[in-house]
């Protein structure tokens, strides 16, 4: 495959919107990358190599009639055409056959963006001395991961939108023989050796908090500073049964009390969905672009929610450039007033938590989310670290976590950045403050 | 198409002769996904996707490099990268390797299927809206979903020291779910819980009669847990359906007895293991009534296959004999690593990610206790049905599930129905409280075909079967914020 993806997402959108007969209308996503990934465990490596691949998305529409076809692209152009040419003539075989679709959404956007960040990335012979170099001595494990990124959407009513950047990622933890760790992460588009060798060395120092008596809590209401790196795994739950307008409607949110005036959030907590951030395009994979900023929660109230055209279409009201989903891309949380800097003296006595682990929804319509402690969480005791505490299991409403429960939230905020791999390298991230909660339960 | 992936190995061993061993492991997927809500016809989509990883062995070190472009020439080009990551890597790894991880194996398999040819799109179409309609039990009943996908995954490995294998996995799922509401109370209720009824076969699992009746049952129980009470928090005898059993399988058993987690390779991302290698074969993971297989072998469960993606014969294993451990899920590569026994597991969610150690059909093997002396044993308990959350920590040992449905038991018998059922415990402590085992009557196979892992991320099909089981003094809870 090719290094410069553009040329290939154009031939394949030209051909699919050149194939259209007359009544047709399409919609064209595409992705892609070229990327080098590392697997680190105990400062060697596991297993490495490298992925190219690129995928096309096609909605058609034709009369009240909605087909969906996704394919992996090869990358040769005669063959990707011979492809689509014939997965378009199958389509057009079934179509007959489905039921009407009283929602079909046809877009009719016909903005056009193209945005491209190039990056400063490693050789790849040089990945395994550059990123284990500065490791020497550590229990190092994680994933390094390289390279070319690309998303792409067009659509009939002449919608084109190009997006690619070029980043890196070592998303690490480093290891104590006691079985705790420190995790942190650096990401960017311009590699470093002396930022890169500065994060390892305040990964070290952190590892001294770690390596002292481990302290087992019952279970019970403590005071908790949630750090930022922690509260990103709570802003999964704005997209799971969450602010997409389709689920308050049918049911399967969590917001639904609070949307409905049965309950509310803290006045000091807000978010809003940001493309400014930087990290992920505005458009979805209709061609439709989302505003740059768009207030989800303020003062603790729902201001506005995800709503997709085809949800639009249903209900009789406005979309805003959701994905069909209805997640929430680029969150970004509202600041407060607390310095990061006073956290440990604001917590007083309680439980610094640097991670969560594996959340998931204990009652979802009391949006109560139960979760662990995980890495280097900390007993603090009079605004002074004592030692790593036996992690814990956790179980609150996000209505008393993020409501009446949440005590400050710090004015510095942190980006992000998306790690996630499954199928592709993701886009996205968030941008987010840590917060102070007075008496989350801890329960195991 | 062997012929095919033999003249792409030649190509790859041209470009890349410093290997000492080179594979070719093909893999193209086919699906296909419709859905209607609320009787209103909501999504059509079809997929296809085809590449190859190209893996080399240089000085002890594989290193893989993954492309769609299937030509002489794409091929030869991933070989060369896959030697250029080996070599940077040389030295540096957690093990030296040789061929004896990548067996010469010879092996064909195909899901079995009674009913080969597809029932035609209309009546899918038909079915998905009929089964909305039996969802829709009353006025109560506010968001209704049906949903078919069936589709293949073909797999071709060739090797240089002579590996051969070929292998045609076909499945079909079924999901089925309503949500009701009365006042502020609102219920979800699904069949078997998100993608449960997902299974290896052909059109037979296409059973539309059945299916319809199972929706009407769904979206009447939708509407009966709105007027149960909230589930009691207190500790109690747990009785748990094969629908929620393979989740705490799945959580609680078969990722704790990953060797790979054992090893450390998840620590950053998925976890680790409270199993220590040290463990097996003398730790008393369980209850003696604990008997536990790794199978891939059962025609119908999900994850079946022939050998793994390394070339390792797939044959049933007991990972948990009595109660005791006696061996790992770790594939050849983690057995060289460990010196622990494991299994042929070593899977790849498709051509794009590298292989690693991962579950198949992971059962537990049912037992002598009918459902009624069962339920007749019990003082004070609580059945629950159908998984609906789950979470536990990076060591798999603090654990909290939620189901979507339970019943009180009281003085041997089912009484009352009760929403938002959970229950926490500890994996060890929890197993060792296994107080009785359902017999074949109470056995049944589920799929999970969302199974998350590995750097970078992989999801995987998974499939656990398991009787019904009781287990003791266990702490439930209800709902509420």
């Amino acid at each position: 495959m090719t290094n410069d993806f553009k040329p290939h997402f154009e031939v394949v959108s030209n051909r699919v919107l050149g194939e259209l007969l007359p009544g047709e209308q399409a919609a064209i996503s595409y992705t892609a990358e070229r990327t080098a990934f590392m697997r680190f465990n105990n400062g060697k490596i596991r297993q490495s190599g490298t992925v190219e691949q690129a995928d096309v998305g096609v909605k058609l529409w034709k009369g009240a009639k909605s087909w969906m076809f996704q394919l992996g692209l090869s990358g040769d152009r005669a063959r990707d055409d011979e492809l689509i040419a014939q997965t378009l003539g199958q389509a057009r075989a079934m179509m007959p056959l489905l039921p009407d679709d009283p929602y079909q959404a046809v877009p009719e956007a016909a903005e056009s963006s193209d945005a491209r960040y190039a990056g400063s990335l490693i050789p790849e012979s040089e990945i395994p001395a550059r990123v284990l170099g500065p490791t020497a001595g550590l229990d190092f494990t994680g994933l390094y991961t390289q390279g070319l990124v690309c998303r792409a959407a067009a659509n009939s009513a002449g919608a084109q939108h190009w997006f690619q950047t070029e980043t890196f990622i070592v998303d690490y933890s480093t290891w104590l023989p006691n079985g705790r760790a420190v995790k942190s992460s650096y990401a960017g588009r311009e590699w470093s050796d002396e930022e890169y060798a500065a994060r390892i060395a305040t990964t070290r120092l952190s590892l001294e908090n770690l390596d002292k008596q481990e302290i087992a809590l019952s279970p019970g209401k403590y005071r908790a500073f949630i750090t930022a790196d922690a509260l990103n795994e709570v802003v999964t739950f704005f997209s799971w049964n969450g602010f997409g307008e389709r689920g308050l409607r049918q049911g399967e949110s969590a917001y639904i009390a609070l949307r409905e005036g049965r309950e509310t959030m803290s006045p000091r907590f807000g978010f809003s969905q940001d493309f400014s951030l930087g990290v992920q395009p505005a458009f979805n994979d209709d061609g439709e672009l989302a505003p740059e900023r768009l207030v989800i929660v303020a003062g603790g109230k729902i201001e506005n929610t995800i709503v997709s055209s085809r949800t639009a279409k249903q209900y009789g009201i406005t979309a805003n450039g959701a994905e069909e989903g209805e997640d929430v891309r680029s969150v970004s949380i509202d600041g407060g007033d607390l310095p990061e800097a006073n956290a440990l003296r604001a917590l007083g006595t309680g439980i610094y938590v640097s991670n969560f682990h594996y959340l998931n929804w204990s009652d979802v319509q009391a949006a109560r989310i139960t979760g662990m402690t995980r890495f280097a969480c900390l007993w603090v005791e009079d605004g002074k670290i004592v030692g790593p505490i036996k992690d814990l299991r956790w179980d609150e409403s996000l209505y008393n976590m993020l409501g009446a429960k949440l005590e400050a939230v710090t004015k510095e905020r942190h980006l992000l950045v998306e790690s996630s791999t499954y199928e592709h390298r993701q886009v996205g991230g968030s941008y987010l403050p840590g917060i102070l909660v007075d008496g989350l339960s801890f329960t195991l | 198409m062997r012929s095919d992936l033999r003249r792409l190995l030649d190509a790859a061993q041209n470009a890349a002769r410093e290997a000492s061993w080179l594979g070719l492991r093909r893999r193209s997927t086919s699906a296909s996904y419709y859905m209607a809500r609320d009787r209103a016809f909501d999504q059509a989509i079809s997929g296809a996707d085809d590449g190859a990883m190209v893996e080399v062995l240089f000085n002890g070190e594989f290193a893989y490099a993954a492309t769609p472009d299937l030509t002489p020439d794409g091929i030869a080009r991933a070989a060369a990268s896959a030697l250029a990551c080996a070599k940077a890597a040389a030295g540096r790894g957690v093990h030296r390797f040789d061929q004896s991880v990548r067996p010469p194996t010879r092996s064909r398999y195909e899901t079995p299927r009674s009913r080969k040819s597809p029932v035609a799109p209309d009546g899918v179409f038909s079915f998905l809206l009929d089964a909305c309609g039996a969802l829709k039990h009353s006025d109560e009943v506010i968001q209704t979903t049906a949903l078919v996908e069936v589709g293949r995954y073909d797999y071709e490995i060739v090797s240089t020291n002579g590996a051969d294998i070929e292998q045609s996995l076909f499945y079909m799922g079924t999901s089925l779910q309503a949500v009701a509401r009365r006042g502020d109370v609102v219920q979800l209720r699904t069949a078997n819980g998100p993608r449960g009824l997902t299974r290896q076969g052909g059109w037979e699992l296409f059973d539309i009669d059945a299916l319809l009746a199972d929706a009407g049952r769904v979206g009447a129980e939708a509407v009966e847990l709105l007027g149960a009470e909230t589930c009691p928090s207190d500790r109690r005898t747990l009785v748990l359906t094969p629908d929620q059993m393979m989740l705490q399988i799945h959580e609680s058993i078969g990722h704790p007895l990953e060797l790979d987690r054992i090893l450390g390779d998840e620590r950053n991302y998925a976890g680790s293991s409270f199993v220590k290698l040290a463990d097996f074969g003398s730790f008393q993971y369980g209850s003696k009534l604990m008997n536990i297989s790794f199978d891939p072998t059962i025609a119908g469960e999900l994850a079946s296959y022939g050998a793994d993606e390394i070339g390792n014969l797939a044959i049933k294993q007991l990972l948990i004999k009595d109660g005791v451990l006696v061996r790992g899920l770790g594939s050849l590569e983690s057995q060289a690593r460990s010196g622990v026994a494991g299994v042929a597991n070593q899977r790849a969610t498709s051509w794009n990610r590298p292989p690693m150690d991962r579950m198949a059909n992971l059962n537990l093997e049912p037992g002598e206790t009918s459902l009624e002396a069962m339920i007749a044993s019990i003082e004070k308990g609580v059945l629950m049905r159908t998984n609906r959350s789950w979470s536990i920590d990076d060591y798999r040992n603090k654990f909290q599930f939620g189901c979507e449905y339970g019943t009180l038991i009281e003085n041997g018998k089912l009484t009352k129905t009760v929403r938002d059922p959970n229950y926490r415990g500890i994996s060890s402590t929890f197993w060792r409280n296994l107080s009785a085992v359902g017999n074949q009557e109470t056995f049944a196979a589920f799929g999970t075909p969302n199974c998350g892992k590995g750097e970078p991320n992989q999801v995987m099909f998974v499939g656990h079967a398991s009787p019904v089981c009781a287990f003791s003094d266990v702490e439930v809870f209800g709902g509420g914020k």
